[in-house]
């Protein structure tokens, strides 16, 4: 009986304290602001990260010579002052001469100068390094072998003035120098080898508004205000948690439960629970960034794949533009975007998203959904069910074809799954096979496919070179192998459109040609849902990412918890 | 019999590299590799073999095997590509999670599984008793992620007792000792439950079957006749003779569980091996997934010698052997 008692005198104990730690952690939660995230963080080097959110951090931490703004309406990025206070074009525009902040420091008291600038690019640039943001120095005046010559490219004139000498003028030069810079007396005491697994990776010196407090890996990272900054200024958050929760559903359940105050990656099934049950959460739909389609190998993937790119001869199936057309128009797409993406997602046209409305051509609209014009126009081209088996036939070749989808993600074998319903009504087969994602994308680069299900997302600044130029060698992802001699002629243009603006009337016969050749069938574009709890205010979340200008951020009443 | 460990021990080294070593070649086999996995439009394909370079995947099999080896032989695990750091630190952190989750797991399935056992023997074929059995046989059957899941809901979110997910609340490292232990306890308690519950069902079914022969020997006929108490036959005579085959179960489990208990890790986002097992499989993390396997491989073969140790502890006539 003492026993007894005993035990469930501590069991109550436990509990009080439990109830207590609550408390206490809801005091600790004034001024600061958890996110729940689906991974951790490998690096807070950006020359070494690979992942966005890392990404996302690492410019928060660090100092780059611009800021970066999305004007919505109408569609293009504009740079502010950061790092650089001003900056000037000369050369036609070839070179870019920005003038520092002198009053900068690192967090640990050293000035930050332009030789920190120079010294990130030549790591950002060395291909012992292996950065994935190398192609931010393509424009860069380069060696007679083809590669970045630093020395000529960055000139520094003294610690407050550095010049970039770009080959050419383009649209997106300041976009290529504003990315982080890190503290060349850190990083310059080790040998280039040893630099990926170099300590302060993890125990970051930077300039930003914000300083690492503690990354426990696994479980979560800490920010805190850098009170040193001022680029732009220490932020206004005491801190700003980034907790690792890899459940989907765990992070769901804490977003309404007021764990956590902001969840990205929200799926549109999820917005009416949280609305419901969690009314101090908002969401916030950031639409035109991702795009779904289906992707038609234009070219024979077999005859490709075993000359090494140097056979090129039409898909047996794809290979019309017509049959391409009739694909298109026997799928529903807008009934897709509806059930798929709920009221989250919008109809495509074509790659080019509606987030740059300078760009768009309005005199398009998407195909209709028209089985019969679709089987109409798949008799024109001979695709007849001659062997009365339900499924249409050529010169004794079925209508029957793989599509491929990245394996582990049920929202392509949806879409693979609608397809194939839809196709089969037309008297058109469809196979689908679930493709391990460490293999999904050399698959199709290697063209070793015949259709498949696959999406992406797009910068801020319109670049279609990787996925519509011809040379299928030099840019393998044009997956679908679409080769067009005038849009490569609109691409050369568009690239050398020093005025993003100017390349409109090229954007616009761009995207007739697509319409006109449907090379894959464009789906729809998906919003990026992003949960918030109301107490998190000054947040600018939209298409420069969740914790873009994080350092405004500060926390208020909340509606509910 | 301290020969005889140090024996096993080294057995169970020469066997963890063994099972590593085919770790090594399936999954060097698999298709894509760590620097594939980043495929993207951005990257060019020059970065791609760039990074394969670094990471030292341009080499032959062999070499990479004989190098990875070498290192291994030296106490390097090498640098994971998956988490820029080096193995070895990665491991360090995890382990005492997991073992920390794993022995929490244990005593509960150990305390639980015992205390139903006793309640079903006593009532026998009586109410309590066809609870205890049935109930065991349902909680042992259902899926650990289900019971994780129905534990979260209950304990977190409907009475909102118990943290759902990681190992400290937020702003913890601010808390005094005693608060920022039980802050712990409080995460701990969760999925320690989820996978004891199941594991602990198993043991009581098991015992029950077991203290059922006990009770009918002599020598606890005997006990009672001299007027023991009930809980001193049970913890003196019934239980250590009954426990025997529990311990070997629970060493092997403890053995498993080092691994990493990946569900409900997962689950609750308890920083642990599984976790790290699971994202150095899908990052294709050769380095990490190696030292992964080899961890979990000693911590079988190392669950196993503690239970025959412990078998050995019960049961004198065990030592012999030992």
């Amino acid at each position: 009986m003492k026993l007894w008692a005993f035990l469930l005198g501590v069991l109550i104990i436990l509990c009080l304290d439990l109830y207590g730690c609550r408390s206490a952690d809801e005091d600790a939660r004034e001024g600061t602001v958890v996110l729940g995230i689906p991974a951790d963080i490998s690096t807070l080097n950006p020359i070494f990260v690979q992942e966005v959110t890392e990404g996302e951090i690492c410019e928060l931490i660090y100092p780059m010579l611009v800021d970066a703004t999305f004007d919505t309406t109408i569609g293009i990025l504009r740079f502010e002052p950061s790092l650089a206070r001003s900056w000037e074009f000369r050369n036609e525009h070839r070179d870019v001469v920005f003038h520092l902040r002198s009053e900068a420091k690192w967090s640990d008291g050293v000035p930050v100068t332009a030789h920190d600038v120079r010294f990130t690019y030549e790591l950002y640039g060395d291909p012992d390094l292996g950065s994935i943001r190398q192609s931010a120095l393509d424009g860069l005046v380069k060696t007679a072998g083809g590669s970045v010559d630093v020395d000529k490219s960055i000139e520094v004139v003294d610690d407050s003035t550095i010049v970039f000498h770009f080959q050419r003028a383009y649209a997106g030069q300041l976009f290529d120098a504003g990315l982080p810079i890190v503290p060349a007396h850190i990083f310059n005491k080790v040998p280039r080898p040893e630099l990926r697994a170099y300590a302060p990776n993890r125990q970051p010196v930077g300039a930003g508004p914000f300083v690492l407090e503690s990354w426990k890996p696994l479980q979560e990272l800490v920010l805190i205000p850098n009170a040193e900054s001022v680029l732009p200024g220490p932020a206004k958050l005491e801190r700003l948690v980034f907790r690792i929760l890899p459940d989907n559903l765990s992070r769901l359940q804490q977003l309404k439960r007021g764990d956590i105050d902001l969840m990205g990656g929200l799926k549109p099934i999820d917005v009416s629970d949280v609305t419901s049950k969690a009314p101090f959460v908002h969401i916030v739909s950031i639409p035109g960034r991702e795009y779904f389609f289906l992707g038609w190998n234009n070219v024979d993937g077999t005859t490709y794949a075993a000359s090494v790119g140097a056979s090129i001869r039409p898909h047996p199936l794809f290979g019309s533009s017509v049959v391409r057309r009739a694909l298109t128009l026997a799928i529903n797409r807008k009934e897709m975007a509806a059930s798929l993406r709920g009221g989250y997602g919008q109809e495509a046209l074509g790659p080019i998203s509606s987030l740059f409305h300078w760009a768009l051509n309005d005199t398009l609209a998407p195909l209709p959904y028209d089985p019969a014009a679709a089987s109409r126009l798949l008799s024109k081209e001979g695709w007849l069910d001659n062997d009365g088996d339900g499924i249409l036939d050529k010169r004794n070749q079925r209508f029957s074809f793989l599509i491929i989808v990245p394996a582990g993600d049920q929202f392509y074998l949806d879409i693979a799954n609608l397809v194939q319903r839809q196709l089969r009504e037309i008297g058109i087969e469809v196979r689908i096979q679930p493709i391990d994602g460490s293999v999904f994308f050399p698959t199709l680069i290697e063209k070793k496919y015949d259709a498949c299900v696959a999406g992406f997302e797009v910068p801020l600044q319109i670049q279609m070179d990787d996925f519509w130029n011809s040379d299928l060698r030099r840019y393998p992802f044009n997956i679908v192998s679409f080769r067009s001699r005038r849009v490569d002629q609109i691409l050369e243009k568009a690239r050398a459109s020093v005025n993003e603006i100017d390349a409109a009337p090229l954007w616009k016969e761009f995207q007739a040609i697509l319409h006109q050749e449907q090379p894959c069938t464009f789906l729809f574009w998906s919003d990026k849902l992003v949960g918030v709890n109301d107490r998190v205010q000054g947040t600018t979340i939209g298409v420069l990412g969740t914790t873009y200008h994080a350092w405004e951020w500060h926390t208020g009443e909340s509606s509910g918890r | 019999m301290a020969k005889r460990i140090a024996k096993r021990a080294l057995n169970a080294i020469l066997l963890s590299l063994g099972v590593a070593t085919i770790a090594f070649v399936v999954i060097h086999v698999l298709p894509g590799d760590p620097a594939t996995a980043l495929i993207s439009p951005r990257l060019s394909s020059s970065t791609i073999e760039q990074l394969r370079t670094q990471y030292g995947l341009d080499r032959p099999l062999h070499v990479q095997y004989g190098l990875w080896l070498w290192s291994l032989l030296h106490g390097d695990f090498g640098f994971s590509f998956s988490q820029q750091r080096d193995v070895l630190n990665i491991l360090a952190a995890a382990l005492p999670y997991t073992i920390i989750l794993a022995l929490t797991a244990i005593l509960i399935e150990l305390f639980l599984g015992s205390l139903l056992a006793l309640l079903a023997v006593r009532t026998q074929n009586g109410f309590i008793d066809k609870i205890v059995t049935v109930g065991a046989l349902v909680t042992y059957t259902l899926p650990t992620f289900w019971i994780a899941i129905l534990l979260i809901s209950i304990f977190s979110y409907w009475i909102g007792l118990l943290p759902p997910a990681q190992v400290h609340s937020v702003g913890a490292e601010r808390l005094s000792s005693i608060p920022y232990a039980i802050d712990f306890l409080g995460h701990l308690i969760l999925p320690a439950l989820a996978i004891g519950l199941p594991g602990a069902a198993g043991i009581a079914r098991f015992l029950r079957a077991n203290l059922l022969k006990v009770y009918q020997l002599e020598y606890v006929l005997a006990a009672y006749s001299m007027g023991m108490s009930e809980l001193r036959i049970f913890f003196s005579y019934a239980l250590p003779n009954a426990l025997l085959p529990v311990v070997t179960i629970l060493g092997l489990e403890l053995g498993a569980l080092i691994g990493g208990a990946l569900v409900v890790e997962t689950v609750f986002a308890w920083p642990g091996m599984g976790r790290l097992t699971v994202i150095a499989i899908f990052a294709r993390d050769y380095p990490l997934v190696l030292a992964c396997t080899i961890v979990s491989g000693l911590g079988v073969i190392g669950g196993n010698l503690l239970a025959d140790i412990a078998a050995s502890v019960l049961d004198p006539r065990l030592r012999k052997e030992m």
